[in-house]
């Protein structure tokens, strides 16, 4: 019983979520220190409010409000669990973007942008076709693979770039991100999509459902009652489940995972390494685009269109997605659901106590370091003794040592 | 008084999870002595001086500097204590010039600035008492391998040291450079200082050391006078078994032509001149044509040029077929088996398990996919076949990761994959590059099983015992021609060095 206790524990894998359940802990905790000092450090926060605080970090979304006493009351909120999975299902698609281009090598950076060009394509298709022409149904798809189609036309701009130019993906991805952003907000600023009826608000897009397209619900909203949950999430998990079965079961994966480990022997074993990567940064644009798609065609939410001066969270926010997950595409449903919970918390607090939403942001920042640390967390966990140095068989001592070496050279 | 040794290690134990490396190993070192180091790949010659750089604490044993005993915590002490080791793999910054590499981390400075004309005047003098030539303003990345090891040596001479270590220091070095080398090194006992010299070649420490401990296995054979010991002795104590040193082959029954190849030109990436020019050759099915010369005169781009990785003008005609405008993955396919130079920028991906990159290639064969879907049990039964048949050592076997595992095995597993791959045409790089004499007898038998098999074998050799011994028929390059072709059987190595030299052209054949 103890040896396989052991057993697993040693597993690399096992470590590895080990370290980011420590991540989640530690930014919990910090988020916790933070609420007490400001807590202690604000006249109108009382030692009720404090506890207040600390509950709703780690149980806001199952807080269903106050009751008459004025204290706050938790139990099955059907409404807040469906707005954290309708605000997961982005997040699940840019996280997956992110860990398919990590497992290939790539550091795909340049998601927000794909984010943006998969918001213009859907949105676009779902407004321009005119629904008394064509079931909306068809429209819905159409859009969906039309924000996936440009996506993946964008993430393979700084592929093609890496692949014949040896042009830096993360310095490519950055151009590519502002470039689409200028380019989104020049192409809806020339359209006729501006919500002009109702106009108490500008600068925003009509909601898809303008034009009588939305996201099945599916059944979801029997169970979310009140919430803008919608078919989506299902979509996304069905494309983490189909980008885990690429990555582990299929000679595509194995093609693009050899040629991001390392790229000469790839080409020597007659892989197209060019094509590799720009198929890879391709595959992660879809998902980033079909993340956009996803939220935007659910038909409740508004976009604003002058994106000129600031990128889209939900491409960044893919990053921890992804580090928490260690790029495995199964993980990402979980930290993106997690993350998604962190962003309810952050309503929680601002709706009900006198804290505000940026704790969470503090605490999703914690998260955010401590998994980039994560090996040196890895490293940190005890092992048994004598297990210490496990894994680095006498045989490869001296090619480890040099690899030391290179790297403090 | 002074004792009669420099360095003593003493009973030195050293454990690693599961294994021994070092068990109870003595290694004196007399002052002004070069004193061999000798063992197969993981026999525990690295590990054992790792100990002594301060890279690693044993378990047990002592370490003494002129009989008195020393602690040596981090390769600082080792410094401190004016011991310099020249690594296998080299460890200078690229893009530093060689005087800054010298200088790095010993650099003199006054008020926080670079006193580069003083380490300069030292260097200078040093490279001059020692005729190490550098050109101490070149880029390292610019300059050659043996003028990076050179590099290398100096670094270890401007910080005082009066032990230095050479870990394998001839593994990447030409004919020529090894001689230079082994004048270095006897230049360096003239003048006192004491050389531990890790090695698997025979030849060189028979040339140039004075005594010669053997390890086998993590334990200590035995520490012999070079004058009283020959090669063959050596090479069994160091295996174990009689080794055959000579390579058992019949002579060669050559069939059809296999590869033909007509004025093969390849761009140099660098300079206006072609790195391969207008080369023609044919090799048959049955023989072992073997490509010598110098490192750097075209015959790594030669074989990228067969192989589709750089582009080439000519005709390639594999089999009859005209291959020369398809692109790699197709040319192997249509056969040909390829053990690349550098294992570990081409022939393997180091961060992947044996068993991925045993079918690094044929990862697309009906037999390990389907449908686009991997067979993961196929994948394993056939890693498993090659890691019995090629019998190589890895720690979890299948799904060992290849950068854990030690080079000569990391290089059994290219061979076996690309052996097994059963094409009509191999091309071997290098193949014992770096190998003890255990695997280099086993990698040439295999040479040698597969030209009797019918194969056509293209051999590319820097080292010239491999070059006589092994093939039929030797073609020599210089500066990216084919300048001579030559007879094993009746040339001598000194008339193969001088067409290597680039001093003899035309001779006998000339083109073939």
């Amino acid at each position: 019983m103890k040896e396989a206790f052991w057993t697993i524990y040693e597993k690399e894998g096992t470590k590895k979520v080990l370290a980011s359940l420590i991540s989640i802990l530690v930014g919990l905790l910090v988020g916790v220190i933070i609420v007490v000092i400001v807590g202690l450090c604000k006249d109108t926060i009382t030692g009720q409010g404090i506890w207040d605080g600390i509950r709703l970090i780690f149980a806001g979304v199952l807080c269903t409000g106050r009751d008459a006493a004025g204290s706050l009351t938790f139990g099955y909120n059907p409404q807040t669990l469906g707005n954290m999975l309708f605000r997961a299902t982005p997040l699940i698609m840019t996280g997956l973007s992110i860990a398919v281009a990590y497992k290939t090598g790539l550091f795909n950076i340049g998601a927000p942008g794909q984010y943006l060009m998969g918001t213009m394509a859907s949105l676009m298709i779902a407004l321009g076709i005119p629904s008394e022409a064509v079931p909306t149904q068809l429209i819905w798809l159409l859009a969906f693979l039309g924000g996936i189609a440009l996506g993946a036309l964008w993430g393979a701009v700084p592929g093609a770039l890496k692949a014949f130019l040896n042009i830096n993906e993360v310095l490519a991805c950055i151009m590519t991100n502002w470039l689409a952003a200028n380019i989104v907000t020049w192409a809806f600023d020339v359209s006729n999509f501006k919500n002009l009826v109702e106009n108490t608000k500008a600068g925003y897009i009509y909601k898809t459902s303008f034009n009588g397209v939305q996201t099945a619900k599916l059944g979801l909203d029997q169970i979310f009652p009140g919430s803008q949950v919608n078919g989506g999430i299902l979509v996304a998990i069905l494309f983490a489940a189909a980008m885990y079965i690429l990555m582990n079961k299929t000679t595509l994966g194995y093609q693009l995972k050899a040629c991001g480990s390392n790229r000469h022997a790839a080409r020597y074993a007659g892989i197209n390494d060019k094509g590799s990567i720009i198929l890879s940064m391709a595959i992660a644009g879809g998902l980033a685009g079909g993340g956009a798609a996803l939220y935007w065609l659910s038909g409740n939410t508004e976009f604003y269109w002058s994106t000129y001066q600031s990128l889209p969270a939900a491409g960044f926010n893919g990053i921890p997605v992804a580090l928490l997950a260690i790029s495995n595409p199964i993980g990402v449903i979980f930290t993106a659901v997690f993350m998604a919970m962190l962003d309810i918390v952050g309503q929680q607090l601002t709706g009900f106590t006198a804290y505000n939403e940026y704790i969470t942001d503090v605490i999703i920042s914690v998260i955010v370091y401590l998994s980039a640390f994560s090996l040196v967390i890895r490293m940190m966990l005890p092992g048994r003794k004598k297990a210490a140095s496990a894994g680095s068989a006498p045989d490869s001592q001296p090619r480890d040592n040099a690899q030391k070496g290179d790297e403090q050279a | 008084m002074e004792s009669e040794y420099i360095i003593e290690m003493c009973n030195i134990r050293k454990e690693f999870p599961g294994i021994v490396a070092n068990d109870d190993i003595t290694l004196q070192l007399r002052r002004g002595e070069i004193h061999a180091l000798l063992g197969e790949n993981g026999a525990g010659k690295s590990t054992l001086m790792s100990v002594l750089f301060g890279l690693y604490q044993p378990e047990a044993g002592v370490i003494k500097k002129n009989g008195k005993e020393v602690k040596i915590h981090s390769p600082n002490d080792a410094t401190a204590l004016h011991i310099g080791m020249v690594h296998q793999h080299f460890k200078l910054v690229d893009v530093f010039t060689v005087l800054d590499n010298i200088i790095l981390g010993a650099e003199d400075t006054k008020l926080g600035f670079l006193q580069r004309s003083l380490a300069r005047k030292k260097v200078q003098q040093l490279s001059e008492t020692y005729k190490l030539h550098v050109d101490l303003d070149a880029k390292v990345e610019d300059i050659t391998v043996g003028m990076q090891q050179r590099t290398e040596i100096l670094k270890m001479l401007y910080r005082d040291n009066e032990v230095l270590i050479f870990d394998e220091p001839t593994a990447v070095l030409t004919p020529q450079e090894i001689d230079e080398l082994m004048e270095i090194m006897r230049g360096f006992t003239r003048e006192g200082k004491s050389i531990l010299f890790i090695t698997h070649k025979l030849n060189e420490i028979m040339a140039v050391a004075d005594r010669c401990t053997v390890l086998r296995k993590g334990r200590l054979v035995g520490t012999v006078d070079i004058k009283d010991t020959n090669k063959q002795q050596l090479s069994n104590m160091m295996v174990g078994r009689p080794v055959q040193l000579q390579v058992q082959k019949e002579d060669a029954v050559p069939g059809d032509v296999i590869l033909d190849v007509k004025g093969l030109t390849v761009h140099a990436k660098t300079g206006r001149k072609n790195a391969v020019h207008d080369v023609s050759f044919q090799v048959r099915a049955g023989e072992i044509v073997c490509i010598a010369g110098i490192d750097g005169n075209g015959q790594t781009e030669l074989v990228y040029g067969l192989t589709g990785m750089e582009k080439a003008a000519g005709t390639i005609t594999l089999c009859g077929r005209d291959i020369s405008r398809l692109s790699i993955r197709k040319r192997s396919e249509s056969g040909i088996s390829h053990i690349p130079e550098d294992r570990h920028k081409h022939g393997l991906v180091l961060d992947d398990t044996l068993e991925n990159n045993i079918v690094l290639q044929s990862f697309r064969d009906k037999q390990f996919q389907h449908l686009g879907f991997i067979k993961r049990d196929a994948v394993r039964s056939y890693a498993e076949k090659i890691i019995g048949q090629y019998d190589v050592r890895s720690g979890q076997g299948p799904v060992t990761i290849a950068r854990s595992m030690s080079g000569g095995n990391q290089q059994k597993a290219i061979v076996g994959r690309e052996l097994d791959r059963e094409n009509p045409l191999l091309i071997a790089v290098q193949p014992t590059r770096g190998l003890d004499v255990g695997a280099i007898e086993y990698i040439h038998s295999q040479l040698v099983a597969q030209r009797d098999a019918g194969k056509a074998v293209l051999l590319v050799s820097l080292e010239l015992e491999e070059v006589m011994n092994v093939s039929d028929r030797i073609l020599v390059m210089y500066e990216g021609e084919i300048v001579g072709q030559l007879d094993p059987k009746t040339t001598t190595p000194q008339e193969l060095g001088l067409y290597m030299a680039g001093a003899k052209r035309g001779g006998k054949g000339g083109q073939a």
